[in-house]
């Protein structure tokens, strides 16, 4: 199989800070790749550099065969963009802007830009500026999309969107994937990263600190939980949930009638929804913290085993 | 929108980048242009009532100085009075304000508000971008010209004014070659920095010292060199209005705005774009 990007102990420094030690990173024409890290890991930094909109400080880079910073105009008409804080300003409308954008990167097919804002449930007739940060990344993922472009960089692509343009989202992604596109898209999102994407890099500080199928991964690993329940002594969830392994920070406290209770478990979520049943449960959710926590715990995990 | 139009497909098209500064910005290209007119009107009339004796006897009784720095001896003239009262005061801040106001934003403007990050992921190099942008601030600034000359050329037999229209040419080009150093200025600093605030501060820099370079130098005869550091005296020194085009002026004008957008495109070409 071919390589949409390949780069190879890529660094970059920003001045003192090093925001990229030595990155290589392989990504299969026709997958989607995601790549996750927390804030700070150098997500955006690696997706900049591959647009050339930045200078690596070293290594090497290749975006469809080519190099980003010799073929730059004709190679990225082949890629669709999404930067990770996008801004939009102006009394510009959304068409005129979309229009200005196909005009550099075209041909767009007919009705495309049309199609993909109904899709995704856009006004293309409102001044860029006048809307919210969720339009704003519909705008985004337009420009990105509407050209049918080789590769699809996406740089936190579902910031901002509520849940059901997110599933919407999820959907392109594939049908991208389906006609034979790349996608490579970064979240600090876990969840987003295993539904959409076929394998996964796990950036920290500037590393990839673990990369495979995403399948393969197990790091889905911290969950928070919070339940009220009801029909049980405080004291019989306390010791249940003190006897599944992985669980940390129980709080358990007696309201009433309620028992109310918080706990974070690492691992098989199974025996703590156990645990939290054998009283009647009023009130449950499972929340996936931060991808910080799941990655720093991976990160210190294969520190420790190498 | 009351018709929905039959989509079509969207092609590259030449010049994107200078057609989307122009489309974005026709609306404060107008307003500059009614502000001038508004100078103009205002203004080049009042010259017929100027030639009185009184006049001229209080001009007389101002401080040297102060009519040399205003560029005032030669007010009795028509191209004298529209020298000093529009192409030297009101015109040049008005033109140096707007261009170094889109100088600015082409580059460091753009690149803060992320306008810059967007369109560069697209298909459009850097030099090219550089360069289109800057040939839309020559092409606003030309149009400012242009409505210039043509309402100052309306204005001249009501108002007495005597122009000649070569030598009013020759000044408009010298008018336009000043805002454009300083627009210039400000494109090429805000390509270097990445800043609009820094754009504006160049831009503003070259535009006061360059006016306040010649009114120094005309005032004092040790410090008359100073004037060959002011774009203010390589547009107006050699008199265009009252005595046709000044070539070397405009050649220091003109080639070193362009010696500017040769800087603001290799720094843009060069660096990282941040913002």
């Amino acid at each position: 199989m071919t390589l949409a990007i390949h780069t190879r102990a890529l660094h970059k420094r920003y001045g003192s800070h090093t925001a990229l030690h030595g990155l290589d990173l392989s990504v299969q024409t026709g997958s989607v790749f995601g790549l996750i890290g927390p804030n700070g890991a150098g997500k955006t930094t690696t997706l900049r550099l591959l647009l050339d909109i930045i200078r690596p400080t070293s290594g090497e880079i290749t975006v469809l065969g080519r190099s980003p910073r010799t073929d730059g105009a004709a190679l990225r008409r082949r890629i669709g963009f999404v930067p990770g804080e996008l801004r939009l300003e102006g009394r510009v409308r959304g068409r005129a802007l979309l229009r200005h954008l196909a005009e550099i990167s075209g041909p767009v097919a007919p009705g495309t830009i049309e199609q993909l804002a109904e899709r995704l449930g856009l006004d293309l007739s409102r001044p860029v500026r006048t809307l919210s940060k969720g339009n704003k990344q519909k705008l985004g993922l337009v420009q990105a999309f509407m050209h049918r472009p080789d590769l699809l960089v996406l740089d936190e692509p579902t910031s901002g969107l509520d849940p059901l343009v997110q599933r919407e989202f999820l959907a392109m992604v594939r049908e991208a994937r389906d006609a034979g596109q790349t996608v490579l898209l970064s979240s600090h999102v876990l969840s987003e990263i295993q539904q959409a994407a076929d394998e996964v890099a796990v950036l920290a500080d500037g590393r990839v600190v673990a990369d495979g199928p995403v399948s393969a991964l197990r790091i889905a690993s911290v969950r928070r939980l919070r339940a009220t329940v009801t029909d049980v002594a405080a004291e019989t969830v306390r010791e249940a949930l003190g006897r599944v392994p992985g669980v940390e920070d129980i709080d358990v406290a007696a309201a009433g009638d309620l028992v109310r209770v918080a706990a974070t478990a690492r691992g098989d979520i199974d025996p703590v929804i156990r645990a939290v049943t054998l009283g009647t449960v009023r009130d449950l959710t499972v929340e996936e913290p931060d991808l910080e926590e799941s990655v720093l715990d991976l990160y210190a995990r294969n520190g420790a085993s190498s | 929108m009351t018709a929905v139009a039959h989509p079509a497909v969207v092609r590259t098209r030449r010049l994107p980048v200078l057609r989307r500064w122009l489309g974005d910005g026709w609306r404060g290209l107008i307003g500059w242009a009614v502000g001038i007119a508004a100078v103009v009107f205002v203004y080049l009339p009042l010259y017929p009532s100027m030639r009185s004796p009184e006049l001229i006897g209080l001009i007389d009784s101002l401080p040297p100085e102060l009519v040399r720095t205003l560029g005032y001896e030669n007010l009795t003239s028509g191209s004298g009075y529209v020298q000093a009262t529009f192409f030297g005061l009101i015109g040049f801040v008005l033109i140096a304000i707007a261009a170094i106001a889109w100088g600015a934003a082409f580059t460091g403007g753009a690149e803060e508000s992320g306008r810059l990050e967007l369109t560069l992921a697209h298909g459009v190099g850097r030099v090219p971008y550089t360069l289109e942008s800057a040939l839309a601030l020559l092409l606003k600034l030309a149009v400012l010209g242009i409505v210039a000359w043509l309402l100052i050329w309306a204005v001249d037999p009501a108002a007495e004014l005597d122009l000649d229209p070569g030598n009013l040419t020759a000044a408009i080009a010298a008018w336009v070659g000043l805002g454009l150093i300083a627009g210039t200025a400000a494109f090429a600093a805000g390509a270097v920095t990445g800043r609009r605030s820094w754009g504006i501060a160049v831009g503003a820099g070259v535009a006061v010292v360059g006016y306040v370079l010649q009114a120094v130098a005309n005032n004092s005869d040790e410090l008359d060199g100073l004037r060959v550091f002011s774009p203010f005296h390589w547009a107006y020194g050699q008199t265009p209005l009252s005595d046709g085009a000044d070539w070397p002026g405009l050649g220091l004008l003109w080639g070193g705005s362009a010696l500017l957008v040769a800087i603001a495109t290799a720094a843009l070409a060069r660096r990282d774009i941040v913002g």
